[in-house]
């Protein structure tokens, strides 16, 4: 398996000024982020925070209102995916009537970058079975088969929202496992949004706290956490502040 | 006397059991964690138990009365998939539970919604995240006032801050009022916290039941050389090996032998062990 | 209980009550409009006297020709309510709630489940009935303008007339909101229930609207074979007729027909009088003595009616309590 050959100075997400707003109102406001590469980055915030929002503006699904974003140096232009993104919403969309195998062929007709073999390997080391059809799959061989399916087009950057909702214990270790294991050896800068900060906490090194479409909290958490608080007590007080503060 | 028990409660659907003889008492007062993998069963018994569906075979008692297609006045729901009706606004939903149920008070409902930031009462509930939606569900099983509160997975869409406000809300409705709770979680960090009773469901049947600090006491886990796993006594639960290191979860275990690490099980790993145990009986049992 | 159904079906009321006051409106418009139509041509009178007494006679030919396309739509209508009925109100009254798994909510508080049902029913099916009556006492108000010059001459028991009038239509109504309601909580799926529910309807009315016929008691009537029995064209019902012999006995159809294919072999040439009135005197000569009809009369329509209501009303309520069974039993 050969490393993702990208120049380390195009930095996978730069977003400046970068707001939405819908009818509603505004879902992210003024928000400026820079991911570095290479990293494993948990997005977390309350829900209706722009997490979502955020994600969507990465991934061109959305456009901007306001500022711009840069991902590998190229604009989102709202014409389908930028070839080295890859995005896991959390429905997990997959045709419950393909089997394992034809998923995969649909993979292979629809990114021109896809690898095959790579992604017939994260099959295998999931003990899915490639002849059962996606239906009959449980919740956590279906996270597996989505999770090769947005691997095998060997993207640079992974979004995954929500990817271990609905998962058990075993599951959700099993799929975190298997997601460093590949961010490091691929060098994929791997976002992904989840409430339950105790499990990220051994898997992600970089932290983007969201509050009301505003970044509240975001750098490495080696320099975050500087004094050893782990990330979900660190996410944690700054989120209550921020309520109280609201309502203050 | 107990709030909850089980004799031989059973369900089929079709040619699957999704619960088999499964057999428990819980006391009153006690805080349940129930877990287990997906589909094990957890959702089946906690439906029967609210009355939404019959078991098979067995009985399920709630304070004493046989559980009969309707749901004791005593217990609130909260079911996983939050049925709310999303055309209502927050306000017309409360006004129609309260409508629905003879014991109700609106102030309660209003209370912990005010607890928990975000909800909007004028907000039509289909508008709501999910998160809110849980947030709004879970007020109004609290609104009936009930004596044994059901929850299934109510953590699951949660932001960290709103499950410490929930389970915060649940801790103050058992100190305050006594009530019996009864919730499904995958989220063990999370339970630990409040839970003080175990109920392990796995394939459809109990395997763990008991007070949860009598419980791992009676668990060990041992790290030691995979060489030697035969000098180990007791009741194996589930292990995991490497090439030279073996890292075994056993009930009911010996003192260690010499070259062994034995420590007390936290909660996941106890859970973890068990559903491993589960997943490689599964595998095997496919795999024939 | 009341305030929770009403919430939830606000919107379906909302427009019901719209349809009601476009219905009005439309058929009071087209009403005073055909009244309009009938003084300026002088057809007054003949609104009242049968059509071969009529003064002006292709004034009253125009006049059917230009009304008889919208009262024809507007007892469509009424046989067309009951249907809508049970496809849009019945069918997604708990289909909806099954298929998006609300029903948990309700099932889970106090309430039982008989009287949450009770009272969803009541507050679909009371409205949709009042707007059905509304709607066939404005259709027939209007029909009756038209008198003798309108399709309402045409009889008590033609198709289209029969299913307008009395309480039928809401027997029918009745029946097809109930087969909704069933089959919405056996299928669980609302687009299920509204297309199967149109389909039954409609196969179930067709199919027993000849048994409600024969529950009601017939007259017969006599007359010499010489001419046509006037029940033919009074607007009577007529369930069978044929000849009888001189005993008094009906005589089976084929040997009927023979027997009028050899009387009209006489020697005398075809279509003159004497061949004419050679063929009315062989007839009781080989046996056809008397022409028969058993009849329903049109003053006896209200006991068709009756029976109309009943079959179609108590299947409606077989299928109520089908609904309450399975409520009850969802597992």
């Amino acid at each position: 398996m050969n490393l993702q050959r990208r120049p380390d100075q195009v930095l996978p997400v730069v977003a400046e000024g970068l707001g939405k707003k819908y009818r509603r109102g505004w879902a992210l406001r003024e928000t400026s982020l820079v991911i570095p590469g290479n990293r494993v980055v948990a997005l977390v915030g309350p829900n209706g925070a722009g997490k979502s929002t955020l994600m969507g503006l990465i991934t061109g699904l959305l456009r901007p209102t306001t500022g711009a974003i840069a991902v590998f140096g190229d604009r989102p232009a709202g014409r389908g995916l930028h070839p080295a993104v890859s995005y896991l919403a959390q429905q997990k969309p997959l045709y419950p009537q393909f089997t394992v195998t034809e998923t995969l062929t649909f993979g292979a007709r629809t990114n021109p970058t896809w690898d095959q073999r790579y992604a017939e390997h994260l099959i295998a080391q999931a003990g899915v079975p490639m002849g059962a059809k996606v239906g009959t799959l449980s919740g956590g061989q279906r996270t597996r088969v989505a999770l090769a399916l947005a691997l095998g087009k060997r993207p640079g950057l992974l979004l995954l929202d929500e990817p271990l909702a609905d998962l058990d214990p075993l599951a959700r270790e099993a799929v975190l496992r298997t997601l460093l294991t590949e961010a490091r050896s691929q060098g994929i800068t791997v976002v992904l949004s989840s409430h339950v900060l105790a499990e990220l906490e051994g898997v992600c090194d970089h932290l983007v706290l969201l509050h009301k479409g505003r970044i509240l909290l975001a750098g490495d958490v080696s320099r975050l956490s500087a004094n050893g608080v782990p990330l979900g007590e660190l996410a944690l007080r700054h989120m209550r502040a921020a309520a109280q503060g609201e309502a203050a | 006397m107990n709030s909850l028990t089980a004799t031989a409660v059973g369900k089929r659907y079709r040619a699957r059991w999704a619960v088999r003889d499964c057999g428990f008492a819980i006391p009153e007062g006690k805080v349940v964690a129930l877990v287990g993998p997906n589909g094990a069963g957890k959702s089946t018994l906690l439906r029967m138990a609210a009355g939404l569906s019959r078991p098979t075979t067995g009985e399920l008692k709630v304070f004493g009365t046989p559980v009969q297609g309707r749901i004791h006045p005593d217990v609130a729901f909260l079911a996983q998939e939050r049925p709310l009706y999303h055309d209502l606004t927050v306000r017309e939903l409360v006004r129609l539970c309260a409508a629905m149920n003879d014991r109700w008070s609106t102030e309660r409902v209003r209370e912990v919604l005010g607890l928990q930031a975000g909800v909007d009462h004028n907000a039509k509930v289909g508008s709501l995240s999910g998160g809110g939606r849980t947030q709004v569900a879970i007020a109004l099983a609290l609104g009936r006032l009930p004596r044994l509160l059901l929850l299934d997975e109510p953590l699951a869409d949660l932001d960290p801050l709103a499950r410490d406000e929930t389970l915060r809300i649940i801790m103050t409705e058992v100190a305050d009022r006594g009530t019996t709770v009864v919730m499904s979680s995958h989220l063990l960090s999370d339970l630990h916290e409040v839970c003080d009773h175990i109920l392990l469901i796995d394939e459809g049947r109990v395997q763990v039941d008991g007070d949860i600090q009598e419980v791992l006491a009676r668990h060990r886990i041992l790290v030691g050389p995979a060489a030697g796993e035969s000098t180990v006594e007791g009741t194996l639960i589930s292990a995991t090996r490497t090439e030279r290191q073996s890292t075994l979860l056993l009930r009911e275990a010996e003192p260690a032998p010499r070259g062994w690490a034995s420590t007390e099980p936290d909660l996941e790993s106890l859970v973890m062990g068990y559903l491993r145990a589960s997943r490689e009986r599964r595998n095997s049992a496919q795999h024939k | 209980m009341i305030w929770a159904s009403w919430r939830q079906q606000r919107l379906q009321l909302i427009t019901l009550l719209g349809l009601l006051v476009v219905g009005v409106g439309a058929i009071a418009l087209l009403r005073s409009s055909m009244l309009d139509s009938i003084t300026s041509s002088q057809l007054t009178a003949c609104v009242t006297q049968p059509l071969q007494d009529c003064a002006v006679p292709e004034a009253a030919k125009a006049f059917q020709e230009e009304w008889s396309n919208p009262l024809d739509m507007a007892r469509l209508l009424i046989i067309c309510v009951p249907a809508l009925i049970g496809v849009f109100i019945g069918a997604p009254l708990f289909a909806r709630e099954l298929e998006q798994g609300t029903y948990v909510l309700a099932f889970t508080q106090s309430v039982s489940r008989t009287r949450w049902m009770l009272s969803k029913l009541v507050i679909a099916l009371v409205p949709a009935l009042v707007v059905l009556i509304a709607l066939q006492y404005l259709v027939t108000w209007w029909l009756s303008a038209a008198g003798t010059l309108g399709p309402l001459k045409n009889g008590a028991f033609t198709a289209l007339n029969f299913g307008i009038a009395h309480a039928s239509p809401v027997g029918y109504a009745l029946f097809a909101f109930a087969l909704g309601t069933f089959l919405g909580v056996v299928s669980r799926r609302t687009l299920v229930a509204m297309t199967a529910g149109l389909g039954a309807f409609v196969v179930v009315r067709f199919a027993l609207s000849g048994l409600v016929n024969s529950l009601v008691p017939t007259q017969r009537v006599e007359g010499t074979p010489d001419r046509q029995l006037t029940v033919h064209e009074d607007g009577s019902l007529v369930l069978a007729d044929g000849y009888l012999d001189t005993a008094g006995q009906p005589v089976p159809e084929d040997e009927v027909n023979a027997l009028i294919q050899a009387c009209k072999t006489t020697p005398a040439g075809a279509g003159t009088p004497e061949s004419q009135q050679e063929f009315l005197a062989c007839l009781p000569k080989s046996g056809l003595a008397k022409q028969y009809a058993d009849v329903i009369g049109e003053s006896q329509a209200w006991q068709v009616h009756l029976a109309d209501v009943a079959i179609f009303g108590g299947l409606a309520v077989l299928l109520l309590a089908g609904t309450a069974w399975v409520l009850r039993r969802q597992n």
